[in-house]
């Protein structure tokens, strides 16, 4: 599981059907590449969260059939990045 | 499979409900590689090489079929000197 960055929230208003009702996040990788997760969790933006990908991320969402191959599991407590020198 | 070194625990309270008390850890396959967030179902020390696994059988170890998890610690390595060429 990666370890991401909340940007913005994403609105989609016209999607598949497997895809509403589903708040989606736009997120930052430590690469820097850009992505959009589903949030079943509520994140605020900004906070550093770890995100499950692949058909993990359909289990992690309420229901198996949500159209998600990038979820967002938790909301790390303390991170720092890019990490200080040691 | 992927072999990786255990860098630090990482304390996510507010997280889905599905992941349950499994601990997360901070892996890294380098000293400087980029970290990832692997399920620990053997209980390793940070500083141990450990033997990571993906897809399926990332949530088949962690726990149930349904397990949200894309990446789980399987194993301990012995004896793993670090400068080895992979």
């Amino acid at each position: 599981m990666e370890i991401m960055q909340v940007q913005e929230d994403l609105v989609c208003t016209r999607s598949v059907k497997q895809l509403e009702g589903i708040s989606l996040r736009v997120m930052k990788d430590l690469k820097g590449k850009v992505w959009c997760a589903s949030d079943p969790v509520g994140v605020g933006i900004g906070k550093w969260v770890v995100t499950a990908s692949g058909s993990a991320a359909r289990w992690a969402m309420p229901s198996y059939d949500s159209a998600t191959d990038l979820t967002i599991v938790g909301i790390i407590d303390q991170w720092e990045w890019p990490e200080p020198k040691r | 499979m992927r072999i990786m070194q255990v860098e630090k625990t990482l304390v996510s309270t507010n997280r889905i409900k599905n992941l349950g008390l499994r601990p997360l850890l901070v892996v890294r396959d380098k000293p400087n590689g980029t970290p990832l967030v692997a399920v620990d179902a053997v209980g390793c020390i940070p500083g141990d090489w450990v033997i990571c696994v993906g897809s399926s059988a990332a949530r088949e170890s962690a726990g149930s079929k349904d397990y949200p998890s894309d990446l789980t610690i399987v194993g301990i390595i012995d004896y793993w000197d670090k400068d080895q060429k992979g």
